[in-house]
């Protein structure tokens, strides 16, 4: 009893009726932890925030500098020598990084905010403070979560969220070659410049962006497409049928799923080379065919074949999907249209097909976003060969997807502004379709969100 | 015609249809095959008839004396494992917390992921390659599988988050009854239920740097550096045309791949066909 009696005794300085919320909130706002350790008498959590703030204090010149130059980008320096100059894209990446930072101290102070008002509404409930003991022990209870997710925070914002803000930055810079590329020169804001120059501005990279653009959009959905109904009629086939190999043939075909797409499309186009790939002199020596076929050289037939040979990789996924559903039907079904009489077409046509269409529908959204970034099945198959009348300029081939074409912009042409303002389009036609596909997943369904 | 032999025709032909498939299928797969043991360097000199050229291993000799293919298979391994271990851990971390903590912004937090989740990582491709540059992980393994991981974690977090949703929280309370920390629980409650989401997210993270060309050929520098994508991608560029070698190179990297694949292929077709299932 000594001890309860005694953490009656520490009554803290605050009504137990709630009333004074305002003042614990706004103490807690005019400095970090200032609640705590006024108030609430937690000096360990309330020294803790306050460091937070004090040392962000201690930095912030540095932080404000590093401000400035996000704003300014630096200014070109001809004279002095090339390390000295100002270098304006570790100045727009340090920015962005300092945003992120300043973003995580918002978080924190929110945080210690709403800490205070917790604390204050316990100490209301209960009506006595905690003993040292018992605030250490719910500070170390509280400590795991946020040991658990520092390094997942750190990471992603960092290595992932900095990177995005990056990029979507550069799209609003003129950051390219020739005349911006830091440290010989600066880089500067442009607007929306680069938006304007790739939808109308300029005729040769408009030209070449409808186009990536329109074949982007046909290989992903007719790549898709025939890899979906291609693995359906395989797993039909096989499913349907009763025969002795059919394990032995189920195992063959699994094998395009089972090796790497850097090695298979590399393959590939070695296979169906022009001038001395095995599939033309194997065709020309059968006497099928008497010149050769420019099976990747050809605009136009390059993009059938990447297709084709999409297709020869794709099938196996969809065809275990779909061997996976038709043996999750049940059995009972087919019983009832037993009885009822149906054939075995009916079987197929009514309840098979229906079934299996239906549930894999999530999947076909998944593999068209899949397809629309599918950076190796293009660069390894044709190296985004043969080139089109722009590509001297542009560096987009014939066969080039927008993802492929982002590659090259940046490695070869080191136009990082288009490259970027691609990269932002990318997300805004795949973000709804990635939306769309978490709302069908079941943690969302039942609003664990 | 009776019944049967339609039945039998009918037969036939379905096997007819699928030996096609697999000739075409198999095609490629047969003459790397016997590319990685013919003799000579371009695929221009070799035999329309697979094993046409007589049979040598000088290849794969050519791959272990010569090149730094020991190396890459090396550093692709070190990668690998490490991305794969790395990601586990911090991905199953933040998923118990964020399966079983209520905090401040914890939605936010959940909300972010999903939406970062679809950026492909090459978006942010030259940021990366700065920052790296800024912290000296340039040419090196650790910046690579920092890359991996961080790339991994928005979408794995969240693949493992609803798998916990699913265990019964009532297993860790009573243990915290019975005085366990957080950290225990995690370690020995929480991770065995979860082995099989653990075990499909390992062997993920483990493929995935096999295969990926981007990163290591903006990252990696030096030719003892390379992993095995960008090394067995040199052999055959328009400069040199050795598609021997590369198909004896291709073949090493595949073959554990398909023997992963066709002996588990019967759960991948339950796991698979059950993950397709809409609830």
């Amino acid at each position: 009893m000594s001890t309860s009696a005694k953490s009656e005794d520490k009554k803290l300085k605050l009504a137990l009726d709630g009333s004074d919320k305002t003042k614990v909130m706004l103490t807690g706002i005019v400095f970090m932890g200032l609640s705590h350790i006024i108030h609430l008498k937690q000096y360990a959590k309330g020294i803790m925030f306050a460091l937070v703030e004090i040392i962000a204090l201690l930095f912030s010149p540095k932080i404000i500098g590093k401000i400035i130059d996000l704003i300014t980008l630096g200014s070109p320096q001809p004279d002095i020598p090339v390390k000295d100059r100002d270098n304006s894209i570790f100045m727009l990446i340090d920015g962005v990084m300092v945003l992120a930072i300043i973003a995580i101290l918002l978080v924190i102070y929110y945080i210690s905010v709403k800490s205070a008002l917790n604390e204050y509404r316990e100490y209301c409930i209960s009506q006595k403070v905690k003993g040292s003991k018992e605030a250490f022990s719910t500070l170390l209870g509280k400590s795991f979560p946020v040991l658990g997710l520092a390094p997942t925070v750190g990471l992603v914002v960092f290595f992932v969220i900095v990177p995005l803000l990056f990029s979507a930055s550069v799209a609003f810079t003129n950051y390219s070659s020739p005349g911006n590329i830091p440290p010989n020169n600066t880089v500067d804001w442009v607007g929306l410049d680069n938006f304007f120059s790739l939808f109308g501005g300029d005729a040769t990279w408009t030209g070449a962006f409808g186009r990536v653009a329109i074949w982007t959009l046909i290989w992903g959905a007719t790549a898709t497409i025939t890899c979906y109904f291609g693995g359906l009629i395989m797993a039909v086939v096989l499913h349907e049928n009763e025969f002795k190999l059919k394990p032995v043939f189920r195992t063959i075909f699994i094998l395009p799923y089972a090796i790497p797409s850097v090695v298979s499309m590399l393959v590939w186009q070695n296979l169906l080379n022009g001038t001395f790939g095995p599939i033309n002199r194997t065709l020309q020596a059968f006497g099928i065919i008497e010149s050769s076929i420019p099976w990747l050289s050809d605009g136009t037939l390059a993009k059938f074949m990447c297709i084709l040979i999409n297709l020869w990789a794709g099938f196996p996924y969809f065809m275990l999907m779909t061997m996976g559903t038709m043996t999750a039907i049940s059995a009972d079904v087919y019983e009832a249209a037993k009885i009822d009489g149906a054939s075995k077409w009916q079987n197929f046509k009514s309840i098979t097909l229906p079934l299996v269409m239906y549930q894999t529908m999530p999947l076909i959204i998944m593999s068209f976003t899949h397809n629309i970034n599918n950076f190796g099945a293009i660069f390894f198959l044709t190296g985004g060969n043969p080139v089109a009348a722009d590509t001297t300029t542009t560096s987009a081939g014939s066969t080039d997807i927008l993802v492929t074409w982002i590659y090259n912009l940046t490695i070869n042409l080191l136009k990082y502004n288009y490259a970027a303002v691609i990269a932002v389009l990318i997300f805004v036609v795949l973000a709804p379709f990635a939306i769309w596909n978490f709302s069908q997943t079941k943690s969302y369904k039942e609003g664990e969100v | 015609m009776s019944n049967k032999v339609i039945k039998k025709i009918n037969l036939a032909l379905v096997i007819l249809f699928l030996t096609i498939i697999c000739l075409i299928v198999l095609y490629p797969v047969v003459y790397v095959i016997s590319s990685a043991f013919s003799p000579g360097k371009s695929i221009a000199s070799m035999s329309i008839i697979p094993f046409g050229n007589g049979f040598t291993t000088e290849h794969f000799e050519y791959l272990f004396t010569k090149t730094n293919y020991v190396n890459w298979f090396k550093n692709t391994f070190i990668i690998a494992i490490s991305t794969s271990a790395l990601t586990v851990v911090v991905a199953s971390l933040g998923a118990y917390v964020f399966s079983r903590f209520r905090f401040t912004m914890k939605k936010q937090m959940m909300m972010a992921m999903l939406i970062l989740q679809i950026f492909p990582s090459f978006v942010g491709m030259v940021a990366i390659y700065v920052i790296l540059l800024r912290i000296g992980g340039l040419d090196t393994l650790w910046g690579l599988i920092l890359i991996y991981l961080a790339g991994n974690i928005p979408y794995n977090t969240w693949m493992v988050k609803s798998y916990l949703d699913t265990i019964p929280k009532s297993l860790d309370e009573a243990a915290r009854i019975d005085g366990a920390n957080h950290f225990r629980i995690f370690a020995t409650i929480v991770m065995p239920i979860a082995k099989p989401i653990i075990t499909f997210l390992a062997i993920t993270a483990f493929t995935n740097p096999w295969m990926d060309f981007i990163f290591p050929k903006m990252v990696l520098r030096s030719d003892a550096k390379m992993t095995l994508a960008v090394g067995l991608f040199n052999f055959v560029t328009e400069k040199k045309n050795e598609f021997t070698n590369f198909a004896a190179g291709a073949i090493l990297i595949a073959i554990p791949f398909i023997v992963f694949f066709t002996i588990t292929q019967k759960t991948m077709i339950t796991s698979l066909g059950g993950s397709a299932v809409k609830e």
